[in-house]
C-alpha cells in the first residue's frame, strides 16, 4: 500500500521507546492537511498497539501497521 | 465567561476542596521557603513557577467564591474570577509542575502544592483547557482497555519476539514470557516499551518465578492529565486482568507514578479495597538477590555508578534502600548524589512534562540542579528506575556533555548476572 499512497510526511521513530512513537505521531499530525498521510517507522513493538489505539481514540485512521524485518511501518491518515 | 461556565468551574472547586485542601488555602505564611526547593523555579527564575505562587491562583478563586471576605471586598483579599488570563496562568503552573512534592518536604506547614494543582487541572479540564497530548495518551490507553481483543494478536506477537531475545540472553531455550497464565503468583504490568519487559523477564525466569505478563501498560497519563476517572479506568484494566487470572501480587515496572497510582491512589478512586499486594519490581529484585534466587557478580559493570531517586518512587513512594542495595550488589564503586533520598532534586522530567512540547525550554532549564549533582558525583553510570526521569536525564546528558550512561536498574542487574547467553545492550 505504501507504494500507492501519497506520503505527506515521513517520521523516523526508530530507537524511540514507547509511548514516544505515539506522542511524535500525535505532535506531527497537525502538520499534514486533512486527508494527508504520515509514514512513520518505529522499532519498539509497543507501537503496534499504541499508534492504532491513538488513531482510533482521536478519530484518525491507520491505513497500514506492518512489521517489516525489525521495523514497524505505519501509514496514518489525518481524518479531522 | 458566562454564568453557566462559572457555575461549572466553582462546582469543581467545591467538589474537590476537602478539609485538608481548605486548610492549605488558609495556612500558607508566604515565607517563600518553597522557592528554593522547586527545581523549576530555581532553574528558570520565573516567578510563575514559585510553588506558593502556583497555589495562590487557586487560592484567589477559592477566596472569591468560598469566603465572605473575598466575596465582598475581593481587591483586599486578592480574590479573582477564573477569567481567561487566570486560566492561562493556571495552565502553565499546573501542567508544568512535575508533582515532585519537594516543595512540600521543605514547607514548614507541609503544604502539598502538587495536590492543590490537581484541583487546577480539574478546573482546566472542566473549562475545556486540559492538556491535549496527555488527554490523548489517556484516551488511547482507555481505548486499549475497552477493545482488548482488537490488540490481542499484536501484543502476543510482540511478546513472542521479546521472548526470543530473552532466550538469547539467558542462553536457555525454555525461558518464557507467559501470557494469560491463570494461577500465576505475579502479574507483571510493564510499560509499552520492550525494554521494560526484556530484562524483567530474564530476572523472573532466572528466579524461577511463577509469573505472567499483563496485556496492558502501567503508565497512567490520566493521572498526569488530572482526570481521576480516566486514571481509574486505566488502572482498572490490569486490576480486572489480575482478578481474572487469580494472581496474588501485581508488580509494577521501573516507572515512577505507576507505583504510586496502584499502591496509593487506586483504592480511593475505585472505592474498593485493593485485592492484591502491589510491589515495585525493584522490591522483588532486591528480594531475589538477598535470598539467592538470582546471582549477580561484581566487576561486570565498569565505572563509578550513582543512583537518582525518582520523586514518585523515593520521596513520594518511600522506596529508597532497595534500589541502592541492588546497585551495591553489582558494584563496589557506588557514589550517592548529594542531596539524596527525601531531599533528592527532581530531574525536571516528571508529571508527563516530557510529552508536552510547549514546556520543553522550561523542562531543560529546570534540570540545572540535577546536572550539578551528576557532575559533582564523578559517576560515569547512572541507575535510574523511572522512564520519564531517564528521558529527561538522557537529554540533559547530551546537552551538557556529561558523558553518562543512563541505565534502568534491571538492566544493570541483568548485565551483572552470570548468564550463558549473549550480553544485552542496555537501552
Ligand atoms: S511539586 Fe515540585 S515542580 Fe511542583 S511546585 Fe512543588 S517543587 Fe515545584
Ligand atoms: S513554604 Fe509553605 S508556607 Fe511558605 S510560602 Fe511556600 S507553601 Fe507557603
Amino acid at each position: 500500500m505504501s507504494d500507492e499512497t501519497n506520503i505527506d510526511l515521513e517520521l523516523d521513530l526508530k530507537g524511540l521507546l514507547c509511548p514516544l512513537p505515539m506522542v511524535k505521531v500525535s505532535q506531527n499530525i497537525g502538520k499534514v492537511p486533512v486527508g494527508g498521510v504520515i509514514r512513520a517507522v518505529a522499532t519498539d513493538p509497543g507501537a503496534m498497539a499504541d499508534i492504532p489505539a491513538w488513531a482510533k481514540s482521536t478519530g484518525n485512521e491507520v491505513l497500514q501497521a506492518e512489521k517489516e524485518g525489525g521495523e514497524f511501518v505505519f501509514l496514518v491518515k489525518r481524518v479531522k | 465567561m458566562d454564568s453557566q461556565q462559572l457555575t461549572t468551574l466553582t462546582g469543581v472547586i467545591d467538589k474537590k476542596m476537602n478539609r485538608q485542601l481548605k486548610q492549605y488555602m488558609d495556612i500558607c505564611a508566604r515565607c517563600a521557603i518553597c522557592k528554593d526547593a522547586c527545581h523549576q523555579y530555581v532553574g528558570t527564575g520565573d516567578f510563575k513557577y514559585l510553588p506558593a505562587r502556583r497555589a495562590e491562583l487557586i487560592r484567589q478563586i477559592y477566596k472569591k467564591y468560598f469566603t465572605k471576605s473575598g466575596e465582598f471586598v475581593p481587591a483586599l483579599y486578592e480574590a479573582r474570577d477564573p477569567d481567561d488570563n487566570l486560566l492561562d496562568e493556571l495552565y502553565d503552573s499546573a501542567y508544568a509542575c512535575t508533582g515532585c512534592r519537594r516543595c512540600m518536604y521543605y514547607c514548614p506547614f507541609s503544604i502539598d502544592t502538587a495536590w492543590i494543582l490537581s484541583v487546577a487541572k480539574a478546573i482546566l479540564i472542566a473549562a475545556g483547557r486540559g492538556n491535549e497530548m496527555l488527554g490523548q495518551l489517556a484516551d488511547a490507553a482507555i481505548f486499549k482497555g475497552d477493545n482488548a481483543e482488537m490488540f490481542n494478536d499484536v501484543m502476543i506477537s510482540g511478546f513472542e519476539d521479546i521472548q526470543e531475545e530473552v532466550r538469547e540472553i539467558t542462553g536457555n531455550p525454555n525461558s518464557r514470557i507467559p501470557v494469560n497464565k491463570e494461577g500465576a503468583d505475579i502479574l507483571y504490568v510493564a510499560l509499552a516499551g520492550a525494554h521494560t519487559i526484556r530484562p524483567a523477564a530474564v530476572i523472573f525466569e532466572e528466579a524461577g518465578e511463577n509469573w505472567t505478563i499483563s496485556m496492558f501498560e502501567a503508565a497512567n497519563y490520566g493521572f498526569f492529565y488530572g482526570d481521576t476517572d480516566k486514571a481509574r479506568l486505566i488502572t482498572k484494566r490490569y486490576i480486572d486482568e489480575a482478578k481474572r487470572l487469580g494472581v496474588k501480587e501485581i508488580v509494577v515496572p521501573e516507572c515512577g507514578h505507576a507505583y504510586r497510582v496502584a499502591e496509593m491512589f487506586y483504592e480511593a478512586w475505585s472505592k474498593e479495597p485493593m485485592p492484591f499486594k502491589i510491589s515495585h519490581i525493584l522490591e522483588k529484585v532486591d528480594e531475589y538477590i538477598k535470598s539467592g534466587r538470582i546471582t549477580v557478580e561484581k566487576g561486570l559493570i565498569e565505572g563509578k555508578v550513582t543512583y537518582h531517586d525518582p520523586c514518585q518512587i523515593g520521596r513520594n513512594g518511600g522506596i529508597f534502600e532497595q534500589p541502592r542495595d541492588i546497585v551495591k550488589a553489582v558494584t563496589d564503586d557506588f557514589v550517592d548524589l548529594i542531596p539524596n533520598r527525601q531531599e533528592q532534586w527532581c530531574c525536571g522530567g516528571g508529571g508527563g512534562i516530557v510529552a508536552m512540547d510547549e514546556f520543553k525550554e522550561t523542562r531543560l532549564a529546570s534540570g540545572s540542579k540535577k546536572v550539578e549533582q551528576l557532575r559533582a558525583s564523578g559517576a560515569s553510570v547512572l541507575a535510574c528506575p523511572c522512564e520519564n526521569c531517564r528521558l529527561q536525564i538522557e537529554e540533559l546528558n547530551e546537552m551538557h556533555g556529561l558523558g553518562l550512561q543512563v541505565w534502568q536498574v534491571i538492566d544493570l542487574v541483568v548485565a551483572a548476572m552470570p548468564l550463558k547467553g549473549k550480553k544485552p545492550v542496555h537501552v
